[in-house]
C-alpha cells in the first residue's frame, strides 16, 4: 500500500504537467473557435457595407460626403502594432505596455470619432460615416475586450493574448482597407 | 464474460491518465446549485428555464387560436387579467404582440434552451466520456447571460408602447424607429443579442469538448449520433449566430443612435436597405432551422437504434448526410426570399440548392426506416415520441418541397402553408424530439423513473391533435389565408374558412390541456417516482454505465471506448444473457478493436 501510494505521488507529479499542458491547448483551441465566431460578426458588417455600397447610385462615397481622414485613422494603426509587439516582448513589462497601447488606441479612436461627428461623418450623416463608425465601434469593444483580459490575466496567458491581440489588429487593418481605402 | 474491473493505474498509458484526477465536488448552496460550474447542474437550469418558457409560449399560441376561433370575443377566464383596456378582448396590437412573442420566445427562449443548453450541456461529457466541459466557468457564464437575455425580453412587456409587434423575424422597416417607435423592440434586439452571445459561448464550448475531451478510444465514428447532433449544431451556431448579431447591432444602431443602415432613402444619395435586414437575418435564419432540428435528428437517430433493438442503420452514411446538410444550411437561405425580389438567377440557384438538401436528408430518414425494418421494436414512450417524429418530420420536410419551388411559392408564401410547414418541423417534430429526450433521460438527470402508462396517455394526445392543428393550417393556407391576420372573417373569401379555423382551435386546446399530463407526471415522478437503475433501458452509451444522478465527477475512472454507440443484437452478448454490448465494455469472445484492459468498473 506505501508502495502505491509513493508511485501514485510521482504520477500525479507528471500528470499535472502534462494536465496543465493539455488545458493550455484546450484553451487555444477554444479561443480559434471564438475568434472564428467572432470574424463571421465582422464578415457579416463587411457584407452589410458591400450591398449598401453596390446599391448607392454613382460614385462611392456619395456626392457630397466630406474627405476621410485617412492619415489620422492609419495613425491610430501604431498604437496597435505597438500593443502587439510588446506581447512578444516578454512576460514582465509586455502584458503591462501592451495594456498602455491599447488604451491608447481606445482613446485615438474616440478622438477620431468627435473629430469625424464634427466634419459630418457620423452616425445619421450618410452611409460612408455610418459604415466606418458600425465597424470600428464594434471593433473598440473587442480591443476593451482584449484590455480587460489583459489586466486580469496580464502574464499568465501571454500565448492566449498573443493570439487575440494579433486578430484584433487583423481585423482593424481589414475594415481600414475596406472602409477608408478601397 | 465482463472481464477486468481491475485495470492499473500505469497500465492505461498517458492518454488515459491525464485527466484522470477527479475534482472535488462544491459545498455550499450557492456553488452547488446557483452558480454551479457542473455541466449536469447547468443542464438542468436550462431544461427548467426552457421548460416555463415553453409554457409562456404555448399559452400565447392558445390566445392566438382563441381570436382566430372567434374573432373579438372575450376571452374566457384570464381574458380580463390579460386584456383589462379592452375589456378581455384581444386587440389587434396585443394580437400583433402576440404572435411576435410567441414566435420569439418559442424559437430562442424554448427550443434553444432545453434542447441545446439543456440536453447538450447534461449530455455531451457523459456520452463521449469527459468528466465536464471543457470550460465550466464559461457554460456557467453561458447560462446567466441566458438569464438576463429571458430578464430583458420580459421587460419588454412592460414598457411604454407595450412589447415588439414586428413578428419573429423582426424585418425592418417594422422594427426601426419608424416602424417600433417604443423601447420594447430595443429591448428585443438586447435580449436576442445576448441569447446570441450565450449561444456563442456554449458553441465554443461544446466544440472544444468533442474535440478534445473524448474518453481513449472514442474515435470520432465511435460517437453517439446525439453527439453528432451537438456537435454539428455547435458549428452552425458559432458560424451564424454572429451573423444575426451583426443585423442586431445595425438595428440597434438605427434604432438607437439615428444611422439609417436600414432605412431606405430618407436623405437623398444616402441611406440603407431594409432587404439588407432580411439577407443578414435569413443568412442567420436558414441554418437556425438546422441549428434546432440537427441535435433532434441525433437524438432520434439513436433512441430508434435503442428501441429497436438494432444497430443503427448505415451509421456512417448518417454521419456523412449530417455533414452534408450542415454545409448545404449555409448555401439556401435565398428561399425565403423568393417574393422578395430576388434576381431571378439568385432565384433559381436557392431553389436548385434547396431541392437538393432533401437528397442527405432522404438519406437519415431512410437510415430511421431501415433500423426499423424488422426490429425488435419495444413501444416504450421514448419510443413513441420518436416514431411520432418520423412522421411529423416526414411531412413537413415533403411540404417543405413546394415551398422550396419558386412558383409554388409565390401563391403560398406568407400563407398558413407556411405556418403549417415549419410547425411540423419546428413545433411537432422538435417537440416530438424535446419529449423522447425528456422521457429517456429522466432517470439519468433526476434518478427516478417517469409513469410510462401517464407518459403514453401524454403521447396520443400530442400527436393527434398537434398533426390536426398542422396539417389543418396546411389547408387553410392552401385555401389563401395569410398569416399574421388579425381577423380574416372581414374578407369574404376567408370566410368559408371560420369552422375550419375554429375545428384548428378545438384541436390546440387539446394539445395544450395534453401537456398538463406531462407537467404532472414530470413533478410527481420527480417527487415520488420509482428509483431508476444505471441503465434502466437496456443499452450501452457511457451516460449508463453510472449511477443515476451520476456523481459530481460522473466517471471513477475515465472509460476506454472499445466499440460503436449502437451494439444491439451482438452475438457476443447472448454469453452474458442479454442483447446489448456496452461502449467500454470487454466481452471474452468479442473482438475488441482495443488491446489495452478497459477502465470501466464493472456494471
Amino acid at each position: 500500500m506505501t508502495a502505491t501510494s509513493a508511485t501514485t505521488t510521482t504520477t500525479t507529479t507528471t500528470t499535472t504537467t502534462t494536465t496543465s499542458r493539455r488545458r493550455e491547448t484546450d484553451a487555444q483551441v477554444g479561443l480559434v473557435i471564438f475568434l472564428g465566431a467572432t470574424a463571421m460578426l465582422f464578415a457579416a458588417l463587411l457584407l452589410a457595407y458591400a450591398i449598401i455600397r453596390a446599391q448607392v447610385p454613382g460614385a462611392w462615397p456619395p456626392a457630397g460626403t466630406p474627405p476621410f481622414p485617412r492619415g489620422a485613422a492609419a495613425a491610430n494603426t501604431i498604437a496597435l502594432v505597438a500593443a502587439s509587439l510588446a506581447l512578444r516582448r516578454g512576460r514582465h513589462w509586455g502584458p503591462w505596455a501592451a495594456l498602455g497601447f491599447g488604451a491608447a488606441f481606445l482613446a485615438a479612436q474616440a478622438a477620431l470619432w468627435h473629430h469625424l461627428v464634427a466634419i459630418h461623418l457620423g452616425p445619421g450623416a450618410g452611409p460612408l460615416g455610418e459604415v466606418f463608425f458600425a465597424l470600428s465601434a464594434l471593433h473598440a469593444l473587442h480591443v476593451l475586450g482584449g484590455l480587460i483580459a489583459l489586466a486580469l490575466a496580464g502574464p499568465r496567458r501571454l500565448r492566449l493574448l498573443t493570439i487575440y491581440w494579433d486578430f484584433v489588429l487583423v481585423v482593424w487593418l481589414v475594415v481600414y482597407v475596406a472602409v477608408c481605402l478601397l | 464474460m465482463n472481464t477486468n474491473a481491475n485495470a492499473d493505474a500505469g497500465d492505461d498509458g498517458p492518454t488515459a491518465e491525464d485527466r484522470d484526477e477527479i475534482p472535488p465536488a462544491p459545498t455550499g448552496f450557492l456553488r452547488r446549485w446557483v452558480f454551479s460550474t457542473d455541466h449536469k447542474v447547468i443542464g438542468r437550469q436550462f431544461l427548467f428555464l426552457g421548460l416555463g418558457f415553453l409554457a409562456i409560449g404555448g399559452v400565447m399560441a392558445m390566445l392566438i387560436r382563441w381570436q382566430l376561433a372567434r374573432p373579438g370575443a372575450p376571452v374566457p377566464l384570464v381574458g380580463r387579467l390579460l386584456f383589462g383596456a379592452s375589456g378581455g378582448v384581444i386587440s389587434p396590437v396585443a394580437y400583433t404582440a402576440l404572435f411576435t412573442m410567441h414566435g420569439t420566445i418559442m424559437i430562442f427562449f424554448a427550443v434553444t434552451p432545453v434542447l441545446i443548453g439543456g440536453f447538450g450541456n447534461f449530455l455531451l461529457p457523459l456520452l463521449i466520456g469527459a468528466r465536464d466541459m471543457a470550460f465550466p466557468r464559461l457554460n456557467m457564464a453561458s447560462f446567466w447571460i441566458m438569464f438576463a437575455a429571458t430578464a430583458v425580453l420580459t421587460a419588454s412587456f412592460f414598457v411604454p408602447l407595450g412589447p415588439p409587434e414586428a413578428g419573429w423575424t423582426a424585418y425592418a422597416t417594422l422594427s426601426t424607429a419608424i416602424g417600433a417607435p417604443g423601447p420594447g423592440q430595443t429591448l428585443w434586439v438586447v435580449a436576442i443579442y445576448l441569447n446570441g452571445a450565450s449561444s456563442v459561448m456554449g458553441a465554443v464550448n461544446y466544440i472544444t469538448t468533442v474535440l478534445r475531451m473524448r474518453a481513449p478510444g472514442m474515435t470520432y465514428l465511435r460517437m453517439p449520433l446525439t453527439v453528432w447532433g451537438f456537435f454539428l449544431t455547435s458549428i452552425l451556431n458559432a458560424l451564424f449566430v454572429p451573423v444575426l448579431a451583426a443585423a442586431m447591432v445595425l438595428l440597434f444602431f438605427d434604432r438607437v443612435l439615428g444611422t439609417q443602415f436600414f432605412i431606405a432613402g430618407t436623405t437623398p444619395g444616402a441611406g440603407g436597405d431594409p432587404i439588407l435586414y432580411q439577407h443578414l437575418f435569413w443568412l442567420f435564419g436558414h441554418p437556425e432551422v438546422y441549428i434546432l432540428i440537427l441535435p433532434a435528428w441525433g437524438i432520434v437517430g439513436d433512441l430508434l437504434s435503442f428501441f429497436a433493438r438494432k444497430p443503427l442503420f448505415g451509421y456512417r452514411v448518417t454521419v456523412g448526410a449530417l455533414i452534408g446538410v450542415v454545409i448545404l444550411s449555409t448555401v439556401v437561405y435565398g428561399h425565403h426570399m423568393f417574393t422578395t425580389g430576388l434576381s431571378p438567377l439568385l432565384g433559381e440557384s436557392f431553389m436548385l440548392l434547396t431541392m437538393i438538401i432533401s437528397v442527405p436528408t432522404s438519406l437519415i430518414v431512410l437510415s430511421w426506416l431501415g433500423t426499423l425494418w424488422r426490429g425488435a421494436i419495444r413501444l416504450q414512450t421514448p419510443m413513441l415520441f420518436c416514431l411520432g417524429l418520423v412522421f411529423t418530420f416526414g411531412v413537413g420536410g415533403l411540404t417543405g418541397l413546394y415551398l422550396a419551388d419558386i412558383t409554388a411559392d409565390m401563391y403560398l408564401h406568407d400563407t398558413y402553408f407556411v405556418v403549417g410547414h415549419f410547425h411540423l418541423i419546428m413545433a411537432a417534430a422538435l417537440l416530438m424530439s424535446l419529449f423522447a429526450a425528456i422521457y429517456f433521460w429522466f432517470p439519468k438527470m433526476f434518478g427516478r423513473m417517469m409513469s410510462e402508462g401517464l407518459g403514453k396517455l401524454h403521447f396520443w394526445l400530442t400527436f393527434v391533435p398537434l398533426n390536426l392543428v398542422f396539417m389543418g393550417q396546411l389547408v387553410i393556407g392552401y385555401e389563401g389565408m395569410q398569416r399574421r391576420l388579425y381577423d380574416p372573417s372581414v374578407y369574404d373569401f376567408l370566410k368559408p374558412l371560420l369552422p375550419l379555423n375554429r375545428g384548428i382551435s378545438h384541436a390546440a386546446y387539446l394539445l395544450g390541456a395534453a401537456q398538463l399530463i406531462f407537467v404532472v407526471n414530470f413533478f410527481a415522478s420527480l417527487a415520488r417516482g420509482a428509483r431508476a437503475e444505471m441503465n434502466p433501458w437496456e443499452v450501452g452509451t457511457l451516460e449508463w454505465t453510472v449511477a443515476s444522478p451520476p456523481p459530481h465527477h460522473n466517471f471513477d475512472r475515465i472509460p476506454l471506448v472499445v466499440r460503436g454507440p449502437h451494439e444491439l443484437a451482438h452475438p457476443a452478448a447472448r454469453s452474458l444473457g442479454r442483447d446489448w454490448l456496452g461502449q467500454a465494455e470487454i466481452v471474452d469472445d468479442a473482438p475488441a478493436a482495443s488491446p489495452t484492459p478497459p477502465a470501466r468498473e464493472p456494471a
